[in-house]
């Protein structure tokens, strides 16, 4: 089982930053793309987020089945809202939409808001994951938990932060030797059959032990964190962050983005396009 | 008989032991969390059995470490799984609010909790604290664009359905193997 960070070491220009510009870029666009429903917009977000996507260098084979999961699901998601919404448009009904066909059986109208709509969504949610892979594969592990402090979260949370990723490889270990432990008293983790309780129920021997074991023996990590004085004072980190230049601007651009969505939100102009070819379809 | 739940007194209280406990259930859930499976007569909901450690450490330990242990521990999945620690955010937030309410939740209860089955009552408490917290979710109507209907069928039905099931079976076998040996120990 694979447990290893995708970290690719610091090749790109991405890797470089400042891990808390990855980290802020991810979180102003979580606020940004939200009140685009305007398709041209997002797609002019979308190209932004794509270019910064680019600068992690991230070779596609190691993401490829990660794209797959999200276009898979964006479309059931889209298809889904669609049948259940039977062909509304957000506050636009039946009666306002230009409908282009029926749904085959569920007889639910496909109308050209709807695809535009749709398209939107896709298109909101590719730019999330354009923002928001590149923290995988552009910060170490290790940078994460100063990265967390020096954004002001408290020090006791991002030390505990920083622990996790420290604690994920030799858990790891333990959850082999676990399971390798079990298969010698006669367990067989692969066994089919029973139903999902069934097969919860046989992880227990796994999991229970696993657990366990991991909670007394970290006794000794908490007895060394409290003669180290842990939690009584303020602490430094071995890792410095210190913006530069490009850092900077990479923030800069990004409030400046947020800015201009929130004030063209506020103005009215972010909501639903519907492409003026897809109304012709329609019959418009 | 056990000691679990905590205190009303030591609740919130942020100790070595706090953080170290709520590393140890965020870098299990990270671990375990990479399996999942299936559930027969569905397309896409995926039982993923680690979710139990949630309510588990929750209840065990104080909301604290449940909110950590649900909260870095999804973004853990996230991250060693290629998609990033924020790409789902108000899911990992969702497993969080699972955690913290299953802190929560037996301190509220108070002696009615100390008195009755231990495991019946840690499975109570996963599953209230798996639909209540779950309920965060209902963010993706903001983050998605899709109706409420979408998120309350394609979402948060299938989430809760699967976490309940995994909760359910393994949490009050957790609190049933750890109590008396919280006793021995003198935790």
């Amino acid at each position: 089982m694979n447990v290893a960070p995708r970290y690719l070491g610091r090749g790109s220009w991405l890797a470089r930053r400042d891990p808390r510009v990855l980290i802020l870029v991810a979180v102003l666009a979580a606020i940004a793309v939200p009140q685009v429903f305007d398709l041209r917009i997002a797609l002019v977000l979308l190209v932004i987020a794509q270019l910064y996507y680019r600068a992690a260098r991230i070779p596609f084979a190691t993401v490829r089945a990660q794209w797959a999961f999200v276009f898979i699901f964006l479309t059931i998601i889209v298809l889904v809202n669609t049948v259940i919404t039977g062909g509304e448009v957000g506050t636009l009904v039946l009666g306002d939409l230009h409908i282009l066909f029926h749904l085959p059986l569920l007889n639910t109208p496909i109308s050209a808001e709807a695809v535009a709509y749709g398209a939107t969504q896709m298109v909101r949610y590719l730019t999330f994951a354009s923002v928001g892979f590149p923290i995988a594969f552009a910060v170490a592990p290790a940078d994460l938990g100063p990265a967390f402090a020096r954004l002001r979260v408290p020090y006791k949370f991002a030390f505990g932060i920083d622990l996790t990723f420290r604690f994920i490889p030799s858990l790891a270990d333990d959850l082999q030797t676990t399971i390798d432990a079990q298969r010698v008293r006669g367990y067989d983790p692969d066994r089919k059959g029973r139903g999902p309780i069934g097969r919860l129920r046989r992880l227990t021997p796994v999991v229970v032990p696993l657990t366990i074991n991991a909670i007394v023996n970290a006794e000794d990590t908490i007895d060394a964190m409290d003669l180290r004085a842990f939690g009584t004072g303020k602490r430094t980190w071995l890792r410095e962050l210190i913006y530069d230049q490009s850092d900077k601007l990479i923030l800069a651009g990004t409030v400046g983005i947020l800015l201009i969505i929130t004030a063209l939100n506020l103005a009215g102009y972010t909501r639903l396009w519907t492409p003026g070819f897809l109304i012709d379809l329609a019959g418009g | 008989m056990s000691t679990m739940p905590i205190s009303r007194d030591t609740l919130w209280e942020v100790t070595s032991r706090t953080i170290v406990y709520a590393a140890i259930g965020a870098a299990l859930y990270a671990v375990l969390g990479l399996f999942n499976f299936l559930l027969p007569g569905t397309q896409n909901v995926y039982v993923r059995p680690a979710y139990a450690l949630v309510p588990f450490f929750g209840y065990a330990f104080g909301p604290i470490v449940g909110f950590f242990t649900g909260f870095v521990g999804n973004i853990a999945i996230d991250q060693i799984t290629g998609y990033g620690a924020f790409t789902a955010w108000n899911w990992s937030l969702a497993n969080g609010l699972a955690g913290l309410l299953a802190g929560v939740l037996p301190a509220m209860m108070g002696a009615r909790m100390a008195s009755s089955n231990k495991m019946v009552s840690a499975a109570i408490v996963a599953v209230v604290a798996t639909i209540i917290g779950f309920a965060f979710v209902v963010t993706d109507i903001w983050v998605f664009g899709t109706a409420p209907e979408t998120v309350l069928t394609a979402s948060y039905i299938p989430v809760v359905i699967a976490n309940v099931l995994s909760a359910v079976i393994l949490t009050p076998i957790l609190v049933a193997v750890w109590g008396p040996l919280q006793e021995q120990l003198g935790r």
